[in-house]
């Protein structure tokens, strides 16, 4: 890899993709500006961030940083365009552990899902690995000495 | 997704009065896990009919149990709130529940007991699991007590859609517990859907509404 993503950014006007990244063989620390093409409140983020990804130009530059994120920036970008808040566009990005997802449109839910995808996919056993189990038993032995869950403290509350 | 797209009208739930066919319901919040879990039991052997209308869909399984083959219909529906209008026909004549929550989500827990109480108004008797996915973000939740279940008295299994841990032992399990409420069950609520039922067949002599009958059944005579 000739050059080492640092960070990545967006600027609204106009919507572009601010890369910071090391040049390894200069070894400085450079900004690059990403304009983003052709982009509007009713584009496809997924699309328009693999376009980027495979642009001839930025290509290179780009090949230490996730789709993922990249899909994440331009989310934030078409958010804007939509009339978005930064900080609503960002807390959409991040996983609360205390939200009600049940109240979410379908597009908001899977930005969370999209989230929880990163430690599901990272622990995940699939079936060409070579300890996988179809029936993977395991057992909790129960007992007394068990933890209380914190989560039924405040009990009486809700009745259960 | 593969499969067809139909309405919910259009399914014939009589057929889960047949000896050999049971129907087994998924509860829980969005984003809990219920398809994951689907799927890894499920691997790649499985073909879901989605109903987008009620982002409903269907899986099918054959297994046996005691030497029958069975035909399991597994139900899962999307947590989301605008979907709960569906709920009638979503648990109508089901066999057994699984109910999940998020391990790492304390409102997913919290959300058991409206889930619960929904089920019982429709589904007073049948059997039902609770589980706790999603083990393998910290396995230390596994030393914890959840005290919904033991209050109301249902098993927990403790379980990662992720990495597999008790999936298959979970479905297995419903299954069974489905198709021995089958066999034993003298649910009040069964009983009277079935004279409903009789009383519709009569009916239809005269006016033959078919496609509605199942869901007319459930509006009026369930609490
Ligand atoms: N770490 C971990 N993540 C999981 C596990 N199961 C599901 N997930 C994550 O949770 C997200 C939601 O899972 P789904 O199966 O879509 O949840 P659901 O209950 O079907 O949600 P709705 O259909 O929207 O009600 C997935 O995208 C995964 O990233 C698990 O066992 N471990
Ligand atoms: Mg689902």
């Amino acid at each position: 890899m000739e050059f080492v993503a640092k960070r990545c950014g967006v600027k609204f006007d106009p919507p572009s993709i601010i890369l910071v990244y090391e040049d390894r063989k200069t070894k400085k620390i450079r900004q690059r500006v990403m304009p983003v093409r052709n982009f509007s409140k009713f584009s496809d983020c997924s699309q328009a961030a693999e376009r980027l990804k495979n642009n001839a130009r930025h290509r290179a530059y780009l090949e230490g940083v996730p789709l993922r994120q990249l899909e994440r920036l331009h989310d934030v970008l078409r958010d804007h365009l939509r009339g978005r808040t930064l900080e609503e566009s960002l807390a959409s990005l991040r996983l609360d552990p205390d939200q009600d997802l049940n109240k979410l449109s379908d597009e908001e839910l899977a930005r969370k899902k999209a989230q929880m995808d990163e430690l599901f996919e990272r622990n995940r056993k699939r079936k060409e690995d070579p300890d996988f189990v179809y029936d993977l038993e395991v057992e909790f032995p129960k007992g007394d000495d068990q933890e209380t869950c914190s989560w039924d403290e405040d009990e009486s509350e809700d009745g259960f | 997704m593969a499969g067809g797209t139909s309405d919910i009208s259009e399914l014939d739930q009589e057929k889960y009065d047949a000896d050999e066919r049971v129907k087994v319901i998924c509860l829980g919040d969005s984003a809990v896990g219920k398809s994951k879990l689907m799927e890894r039991f499920l691997m790649d052997g499985y073909r879901p009919e989605q109903l987008s209308t009620y982002a409903l869909t269907l899986y099918k399984y054959t297994t046996t149990v005691n030497g029958k083959a069975v035909l399991v219909d597994f139900w899962d529906t999307a947590g989301q709130e605008r979907f709960q209008s569906m709920h009638p026909s979503y648990y109508y004549k089901a066999h057994a529940c699984i109910m999940v929550f998020d391990v790492q989500r304390k409102i997913t827990y919290k959300n058991l007991a409206n889930w619960y109480k929904e089920l019982r108004e429709y589904r007073p008797e049948i059997p039902c699991i609770v589980v706790a996915n999603k083990i393998d973000a910290d396995m230390k939740v596994t030393q914890r007590n959840f005290n919904f279940a033991k209050k109301q008295g249902l098993p927990l299994y403790y379980v990662s859609a992720a990495d597999g841990t008790n999936v298959v032992k979970l479905f297995k399990d419903a299954i069974k517990l489905a198709m021995s409420y089958k066999q034993n069950s003298s649910d009040f609520m069964d009983e009277v859907m079935r004279e409903l039922e009789n009383f519709e067949l009569e009916q239809k002599e005269e006016s033959s509404d078919k496609e509605e009958n199942v869901s007319k059944d459930e509006k009026t005579n369930l609490p």
